[in-house]
């Protein structure tokens, strides 16, 4: 019993103890990661006030209704009185309808107080704090109002077509206002992943991201290799070369990017010149301009600011193989080949995995290069997953799609790591122990 | 954070040292109810600090691109000459304004009250407002008697959304054909003359092009696109925001403008170009024809800069079947509606767009006034050929606007894409724009 519980305490003293590092993946990795789902759930576009924020219930936007309603109304009872004969008692009825609708929803005690003193404040030139803006009303008088005001909308649209409205899309535009100041639920489930998913769009993204991360990471390690096994060679300054092959690396991506952009320029770039010149490309215009070439362009650029970083990794790698193995291998008899072939690859290989590892998860979300050398074009082909997604959020600012976008990349990023662990991750942790 | 801090920090800094020893109750500039949320905690600071103070200093902040010229400077100045309690700092955003744009809608969609007064392009006003992002400002006009009548219709109507005012118009320009008068003979009056005179010209005068535009899968493809499509009638957009792009004309438009990018007058590259590339080899004499903004003109007449001082023409664009369609482009200024200062911002704004205020951009920056009085003005039209004359000023009033929707961003987008693959010949004219309709619909409809 008490030895039991003595286990019982230890256990808890050792949960207690990684707790502090549990909570901190927690926060840091778990919760941007849930919270990123969750919002992908939800159709929530940033520039679309009634869905700018993640409703499961309805509501008013009380600000944007004391900013629109009193207006409409008072335009309303201006055309009426403007008005003649039949348009006349038709503007007159509108206006009570709106009026009446608005009083309905005024019987509120509480949002006609909170209406009041939300327009005393805006006549102040104050800001309406944000947690005044949003009131919660029940379903059943969102949606009467809503469909009140798209009624009242519908009528305006035909007495502006009769030609009675004197100020018709001022009209038309305050009642949209006031129908947009009613927030409705936007929880949509799985929709955007089915819709994205459903598009050739994404699946071209994937495309182009899959080719560059496939072409770019080849060429990187091959490169970095290379530089590895040179600059692990005793010759006199080294340490210089070391430092120097480490510049492409230490330049943030956006300003080396910017800089193979004046490169490739097609009227002035000094790349694009010497390329045509070589006659590796057709002409000077080419390197941006066609798909293949603007690839071609984007691969190059990242191979120049990556390989450095794969042989910097390999060189540590390199460095750690004793000397006292090459000196058996060459006791053997072995040639230069051989001790290539039997010493240094397979002590190499743990790190190699490593540098494979980073480079396949860095290069397969790809940004910075391709939005400052082609913007995702030309004719949409060189779009990669992550610009698709940053178009889609910031430029679109649908955050709805663009966190389903973003779980996408997760979900993939995932999938190569664990396919990457699987099968090199075990071949290398199982020749160790054998 | 961090920023909100220091800048409370710098306020009682600033207050204590200038102020010390002053009095009274004046006008509270800015009182930020005590029942505000966190994010006015450091306006109700520095309320306290500096408030009571007949003099005190209230410091708004400006967000536009880099002005490269000296007309923002001499603009605060005046601005500040004229309400010395009022401070303003110029914070400079990217010329790209797509850049800018997502920087903007990055600082707004935080709701940081980091900027007060914000430089808008002409297509941006109607998704900010509806976003929330923006003061609405009819309250304002109609107390301080603004007429709205004196200025360019087409600026006033892109700052107004869902029937009311979000935006003021500070300057507005719409894209002109220019062209080489030493190597033209007769100005092309149609696209398909444009054309051929381009294929003939190219060449000549050590010119490498015949006509060189902006067909990068930027905004500056759709805006070549909205040019293209409404000389032959078309448009992207009915009344109800629903597209209207699969029709006769607009598919006219867009034969038109593969035909011209495709064309051997245009560059290989011209699928790169935006409107630096343009200008470039326009100003070292590479083009015969160019498509661009006003503000080429002067640069195109600096003979620090430009090989082609003197040789430079301007005509409106060239016209479709139905007329010559110049998108409109330009700039309105808006209030950040997270601003903590809105009333000073609004003097601001009301200063950017007061005859003053214009006449100095314009004379300048040489940016075109949308206050039309100012085209009258002999300072101004000194300032730029084109502001004298009356065919300019006329095409900047039929200029098309682009489609004033909250969805821009989405559908300019969508644009780039489907124009630009049917450029490439990855599909056809036709399949792009039964694409671009369905993908309009099926975002509108959401």
């Amino acid at each position: 019993m008490r030895f039991r519980q003595r286990i019982r305490t230890a256990n808890w003293t050792a949960y207690a103890m990684v707790l502090p590092a549990v909570l901190i993946i927690a926060v840091i990795a778990v919760w941007p990661l849930i919270r990123t789902f969750w919002i992908s759930m939800y159709d929530l576009r940033l520039n679309d006030p009634a869905r700018n924020e993640l409703n499961v219930s309805y509501g008013i936007n009380a600000e944007k209704y004391a900013n629109s309603m009193p207006l409409l109304l008072s335009l309303l009872n201006k055309e009426a009185e403007a008005a003649s004969g039949k348009s006349h008692t038709e503007l007159r009825e509108l206006a009570d309808r709106l009026a009446r609708a608005d009083a309905g929803l005024r019987e509120d005690a509480a949002l006609q107080t909170r209406l009041d003193r939300i327009n005393a404040l805006l006549d102040d030139f104050k800001p309406v704090p944000a947690d005044m803006q949003n009131i919660h009303i029940d379903k059943t008088g969102a949606e009467r109002m809503r469909s009140e005001l798209s009624g009242i909308g519908q009528s305006l649209q035909t007495l502006k077509e009769q030609g009675a409205l004197s100020r018709a899309d001022e009209a038309i535009g305050l009642a949209k206002a006031v129908q947009q100041s009613f927030t409705v639920p936007n929880f949509v489930g799985f929709g955007h992943y089915a819709r994205l998913l459903s598009e050739p769009r994404l699946w071209e993204a994937l495309d182009h991201t899959a080719l560059f991360t496939a072409i770019a990471v080849a060429l990187e390690m091959l490169a970095g290799l290379l530089i590895a096994l040179l600059m692990n060679r005793a010759f006199r300054g080294r340490g210089l070369v070391r430092a120097a092959v480490l510049i492409p690396w230490a330049t943030p991506t956006a300003v080396s990017a910017m800089i193979w952009h004046f490169l490739y320029d097609g009227q002035n770039g000094i790349v694009a010149k010497l390329f045509a010149e070589i006659g590796l490309i057709p002409d000077m215009g080419a390197l941006l301009s066609t798909r293949a070439w603007a690839l071609f362009a984007v691969v190059l650029a990242d191979v120049w600011k990556t390989a450095p970083f794969v042989a910097l990794l390999l060189l540590a790698g390199l460095q750690t193989i004793s000397a006292s193995l090459y000196e058996a291998a060459q006791m053997d008899g072995a040639s230069r080949w051989k001790q290539f072939v039997h010493v240094t690859v397979p002590m190499l290989k743990p790190t190699f995995f490593v540098a494979l590892l980073f480079r396949t998860l860095d290069a397969f979300r790809v940004f910075d290069l391709i939005y400052v050398l082609t913007g995702g074009g030309p004719a949409n082909s060189t779009e990669s997953i992550s610009i698709y997604a940053y178009k889609t959020m910031f430029a679109e600012l649908d955050f709805g799609a663009g966190s389903a976008l973003s779980v996408i990349v997760f979900a993939c990023v995932l999938l190569i790591s664990i396919v990457y662990v699987k099968l090199l991750g075990g071949e290398v942790l199982s020749r160790r122990i054998g | 954070m961090s920023k909100k801090w220091w800048s409370a920090g710098s306020a009682v800094t600033l207050a204590g040292g200038l102020l010390a020893g002053c009095g009274g109750t004046g006008d509270d500039v800015n009182p930020a109810a005590d029942t505000a949320s966190n994010g006015q905690a450091s306006a109700s600071e520095q309320t306290q600090a500096g408030g009571g103070q007949p003099a005190s200093k209230v410091k708004i902040v400006f967000g536009q691109g880099a002005d490269q010229t000296d007309g923002t400077k001499k603009l605060v100045e005046a601005f500040e000459a004229k309400h010395p309690e009022i401070d303003v700092d110029v914070r400079e955003f990217p010329n790209d304004s797509t850049q800018m744009h997502d920087q903007l809608v990055t600082i707004l969609g935080g709701k940081s009250p980091e900027l007060d007064v914000v430089n808008l392009d002409v297509v941006w006003p109607a998704e900010f407002a509806q976003a929330g992002f923006l003061l609405p400002l009819d309250r304002y006009i109609q107390n301080d008697g603004l007429d709205l009548s004196q200025y360019l219709e087409g600026g006033v109507n892109a700052g107004n959304y869902n029937g009311q005012q979000w935006a003021l118009p500070r300057y507005n320009n719409s894209g002109l054909l220019y062209y080489r008068t030493d190597l033209v003979k007769e100005v092309p009056k149609t696209w398909d003359e444009l054309l051929k005179q381009a294929e003939e010209l190219k060449g000549k005068g050590g010119t490498q092009y015949g006509y060189v535009s902006q067909g990068k899968q930027y905004e500056g493809l759709t805006v070549g696109f909205t040019e293209l499509v409404g000389a032959y009638g078309g448009t992207i957009l009915d009344e109800n925001g629903r597209s209207a792009v699969n029709s006769p004309e607009a598919l006219k438009g867009l034969k038109k403008l593969i035909e011209i990018y495709t064309s051997p007058a245009v560059p290989s590259n011209i699928n790169t170009f935006t409107e630096k590339e343009t200008l470039n080899a326009f100003i070292e004499g590479r083009a015969v024809f160019a498509r661009h903004w006003p503000a080429l003109y002067a640069q195109a007449n600096d003979p620090s800069k430009s090989k082609v001082v003197g040789k430079v023409g301007i005509a409106p664009l060239p016209a479709g079947d139905a007329r010559s369609a110049a998108a409109l482009g330009g700039w309105l200024g808006a209030i950040s509606k997270y601003s903590e200062h809105p009333k000073e911002a609004w003097e601001f704004l009301k200063f950017l767009v007061s005859e003053e205020g214009e006449k100095i951009i314009a004379v300048n920056s040489t940016q075109t006034p949308t206050y039309l009085k100012l085209f009258d003005d002999a300072e101004v039209q000194q300032a730029s050929p084109l502001f004298a004359s009356r065919d300019f000023v006329n095409g900047l009033k039929s200029a098309v606007p682009r489609a004033i929707t909250p969805d821009y961003a989405k559908i300019s987008g969508l644009i780039q894409v489907e124009v630009s693959k049917a450029i490439a010949g990855q599909q056809t004219p036709e399949q792009a724009l039964a694409n671009l309709e369905k993908q309009i619909d099926q975002n509108a409809a959401k």
